[in-house]
């Protein structure tokens, strides 16, 4: 049944009802099929043994056999590997501790990766004041249900589906260590090896997925989709239809998200592109610059172009008018909820505290996000005069979407570069969407997510040292670039085929979000149009769509 | 009787407050409104792109007075607001027919 599956699926991937009716099933057939393979360990308390110890360089504490004799090293490790079986014949009580260690390892690495996860989810609250507080006051209730129902819509398809698409396989290639490795999650519905190109277990997230391992996974990465699904919100808003609306966030929950993220995350083909065509250490996205920021910014370009741009934009000549914010106070308050959810977002990627890289990662990503800021206040200032609120913010939202690829990989001179880098390009870009490609984008979400997430993942093939993520997708675990402990490296270090590779796999990021997006939403528009009609546009959204404005007593109510 | 209108900058109410207060003023009515006078407005920018900003806001006094009141009332008006730039705003005198004090139903100069 299973093989018939895997046959049968590959070229009928849009039909997605169809998909979900055998999904279904396949998950009801996969448990009989697993009787040998691991267990997962919905209660959390076999997750985490002496298996799971490692020193700071992570050697294991348990020696494994050795398999293969004829392999050169093979003395050594024979050697090394009846060292260990003496010493845990003689001192019993240490492998015993070691179980116990191995548990706190897991639970440490647990507290960390939900709490960190908690922290992005609080995002969500900065997003919708920021978004909010661009837009016109008519139209303030709207955003405020776009950002809810955002995070609503797309956890359920996530949930259902989006999930296992993108770490249905993650075991193959992508074991998380600091979370148990979750070995029960090792099926590719499409391809296999080192070529996956879509997750295959897990399925609402039962069986395989009904795990304590693999749920702390599904928490920190559904609210990193999620960043990605309310990111639409800030260039489809004051116009978009709400029907239209959830419609997105179905399809970025459960499919443009996850696909995407498969390839990178989950173990799929362009993480795995070191070891097949040696391109550096396959593509590398750290927190997700394009997984996450740049999916969202493209996708938002796709549904900004189908919609069009809100009413009176642009005058007769198409030159740009100007919709003023309705309150700076909610979007600065708001960029600072989102800086505060980012000291989750990148040192949580880690997804363990026994990684003590996170205290870099902390102070990089901070450092881009005031660099930017900098950047883009003193930019406005010399092209108009004075600076602007909301460019500033904007500018250090682009240093944090920038930095969030490279910050584990780069020293914080080069994060203050990358942030200087962000500001300047999302000024730019929201110049050119404004002026010259007419692309009407309210809160420049285009520019702060689509072009700086792009910038974002091509700086990790320029900055990074080489001083962290040695072995990084299976690469140069032992040396790399002649160097031990080498980890991803960029050109200015010595690693062009990394630039490569980030170049190319940024950009077919881009190719992918707003390509996927735009063939559907323009078929759906065909169909339905997602837009407001023009009278809704003009009154403003809140009544029309959702029967009450966001602050009602500007209306003079009476009562009989 | 008269209703004596004015229409100032927001920023001088307070000064035209106290300067009316010192001629003897009982009370007065203020009203934010908008508007735009020789001026046309002014431009700002926003995110790069040009908006006019077309009705300025301003504040409207109202007050009341009897016809021998009104030039204290005028000069009082100009002292608090008059800054000497574009935009000090306009003053307006209209007769007026009749004032009723709502609680005790008085008429006329008596209600002012």
């Amino acid at each position: 049944m299973r093989e018939q599956l895997v046959d049968c699926n590959p070229r009928r991937t849009l039909r997605v009802t169809a998909i979900l009716i055998t999904l279904a099933a396949s998950c009801a057939f996969s448990h009989r099929s697993l009787a040998q393979e691991a267990k997962p360990d919905p209660a959390g308390i076999v997750t985490g043994d002496k298996n799971s110890v490692v020193d700071a360089s992570g050697n294991p504490f348990v020696v494994a056999a050795p398999t293969d004799p004829n392999a050169p090293d093979y003395a050594t490790a024979k050697k090394a590997y009846d060292e260990y079986q003496a010493a845990t014949a003689k001192e019993p009580l240490a492998t015993k501790l070691a179980d116990s260690v191995g548990h706190l390892r897991i639970a440490t690495n647990f507290g960390w990766t939900l709490n960190t996860g908690y922290l992005v989810l609080f995002m969500q609250a900065g997003f919708a004041l920021l978004t909010c507080g661009l837009t016109r006051k008519k139209n303030a209730a709207h955003l405020m249900m776009l950002n809810f129902a955002a995070f609503v819509f797309a956890l359920l398809a996530y949930y259902a589906i989006g999930y296992a698409f993108q770490f249905g396989a993650v075991a193959i290639n992508a074991a998380p260590g600091n979370l148990g490795g979750i070995p029960t999650l090792n099926h590719f519905l499409l391809g296999n090896g080192s070529w996956g190109f879509l997750g295959g277990k897990g399925f609402f997230l039962s069986g395989p997925a009904y795990d304590a391992g693999s749920n702390a996974l599904t928490l920190f990465e559904f609210v990193f989709m999620e960043t990605a699904g309310y990111i639409i919100v800030g260039a489809v808003c004051e116009r978009i239809t709400f029907w239209g609306f959830v419609l997105a966030e179905l399809f970025i929950g459960g499919i443009l998200y996850p696909v995407f993220g498969c390839w990178v995350w989950g173990g799929g083909w362009m993480s795995q592109l070191g070891t097949t065509w040696n391109l550096g250490h396959g593509y590398v996205d750290f927190a997700g610059s394009t997984v996450v920021h740049a999916v969202g910014g493209f996708c938002a370009m796709a549904l900004a172009v189908v919609l069009g741009p809100r009413l009176g934009k642009y005058d007769k000549n198409g030159k740009p008018r100007a919709f003023p914010a309705h309150n700076l106070v909610y979007v600065v308050t708001g960029t600072f909820i989102l800086l505060f959810g980012w000291m989750g977002f990148n040192p949580g990627s880690t997804l363990g505290a026994t990684d003590l890289r996170i205290s870099v990662i902390a102070m990089n990503t901070n450092l881009a996000a005031v660099a930017g800021s900098a950047a883009a206040m003193i930019l406005w200032y010399f092209i108009f005069g004075k600076p602007d609120v909301t460019m500033a913010c904007n500018g250090m939202l682009a240093g944090l979407v920038a930095i969030t690829a490279p910050c584990a990989f780069v020293s914080p001179t080069s994060a203050v570069i990358i942030g200087v880098l962000a500001g300047v390009l999302v000024c730019l870009g929201v110049l050119f969407f404004e002026r010259v490609a007419k692309i009407d984008d309210p809160c420049g979400a285009i520019s702060v997510h689509g072009l700086c997430g792009w910038l974002g993942a091509v700086s990790v093939g320029i900055f990074a040292d080489g001083a962290y993520g040695s072995g990084w997708n299976g690469v140069g675990a032992t040396s790399y670039l002649g160097h031990a402990g080498q980890g991803v490296t960029g050109l200015l270090h010595g690693d062009v085929r990394q630039f490569w590779m980030q170049l190319a796999g940024a950009t077919l990021c881009a190719v992918w979000a707003f390509g996927a997006t735009f063939v559907v939403f323009a078929i759906v528009n065909k169909f339905k149009s997602i837009r407001v009609s023009e009278e809704v546009e003009q009154e403003g959204l809140d009544v029309p769509e959702f029967g009450m404005s966001a602050y009602p007593e500007d209306a003079l109510v009476t009562v009989d | 009787m008269k209703r004596i209108s004015a229409i100032i900058r927001s920023n001088r109410l307070d000064e035209v407050k106290q300067c009316l207060i010192a001629v003897g003023v009982q009370g007065l009515t203020v009203t934010e409104v908008r508007g735009f006078g020789r001026q046309r407005g002014h431009t700002e920018m926003y995110r790069g792109s040009e908006y006019s900003v077309d009705f300025v806001p301003k504040i409207l006094v109202t007050i009341l007075a009897s016809d021998d009141r009104v030039e204290a009332i005028l000069e009082a008006i100009i002292l608090g607001a008059r800054t000497g730039k574009m935009g000090d705003g306009k003053i307006y005198v209209t007769p007026l027919e009749e004032v009723v004090r709502i609680r005790n139903g008085e008429r006329g100069e008596a209600a002012i």
